[in-house]
């Protein structure tokens, strides 16, 4: 799975610990999921959306 | 100055107290093997360099992204004192006395029931950990750990059964696997995962 968290933390000149604050996780987390090592649950994906006010759909992709 | 003195203590490298705790076991086990210690002085300084893990659970707290771990590192420490205690004075009971079967099946529990504390440590990390990323790997690395120690228990049992190998106790599988889970996590780490 893609996903824009790398742009959309740019974005705001949030650095992997900010966004790891705002969602209550670990900086390795972040991490994990933005370079694809890891796929976020359902309900923290949610959360991810919630943090930049975007759907889901925005921030993952499937992979072409 | 003492802050001073602090700062410096923070920063020694964990992997220095892991050396450190590594040199001291096989010193004492040298000593031991040698005959220069007897049975129980070896345990007592079992005991204590097993406070050599103070100073890297505390550096590891203090780079623990949850609580969950920094309790995990909290129970494993005080299980592990609870370990080497139980197997002095098991050991040092066993050599010295004759002990009825009940004694015995008693002083066995000695230093199983601290190891108990350790697999009761995991379990409660995983119920405890609130970041899934942190829980996913750490479940990763003991799978990979219980593989390691099934595939060698079962290559070690078909090599003992044919008179290749000598006999191992079972009590092995914990450090094996205890080995497996470090190699493992050192592993992610190195590969960023």
């Amino acid at each position: 799975m893609k996903n824009r968290l790398k742009v959309l933390r740019a974005e705001r000149d949030w650095s992997q610990q900010d966004l790891a604050n705002a969602l209550g996780v670990s900086r390795q987390s972040v991490n994990a999921i933005e370079t694809g090592r890891y796929d976020p649950s359902l309900p923290l994906a949610f959360r991810i959306a919630d943090v930049f006010g975007l759907a889901i759909e925005d921030i993952f992709q499937r992979e072409a | 100055m003492t802050g001073a003195a602090g700062g410096r203590h923070q920063h020694r490298s964990p992997y220095l107290w892991v050396v450190l705790y590594f040199v001291a076991i096989g010193a004492i086990g040298g000593l031991k093997l040698t005959d220069a210690i007897n049975g129980p002085t070896g345990f007592i300084l079992l005991a204590l360099a097993t406070g050599l893990l103070i100073p890297i659970a505390r550096q590891r707290t203090a780079t623990c992204s949850s609580k969950a771990m920094i309790d995990y590192n909290r129970r494993v420490l005080f299980s592990s004192f609870g370990y080497a205690l139980g197997l002095g004075i098991a050991v040092t009971l066993w050599n010295n006395y004759e002990l009825s079967r009940p004694a015995v099946f008693a002083i066995s529990l000695l230093p199983t029931l601290p190891t108990f504390g350790v697999i009761w440590a995991m379990a409660r990390y995983l119920a405890e950990e609130q970041d899934e990323y942190l829980r996913h790997r750490t479940i990763m690395a003991a799978l990979v750990a219980l593989g390691i120690v099934l595939a060698l228990g079962i290559f070690w049992g078909f090599l003992e059964m044919f008179e290749l190998v000598p006999h191992v106790w079972a009590w092995w599988v914990l450090p094996v696997w205890a080995i497996g889970l470090a190699v493992t996590q050192l592993w992610q780490k190195v590969r960023g995962a």
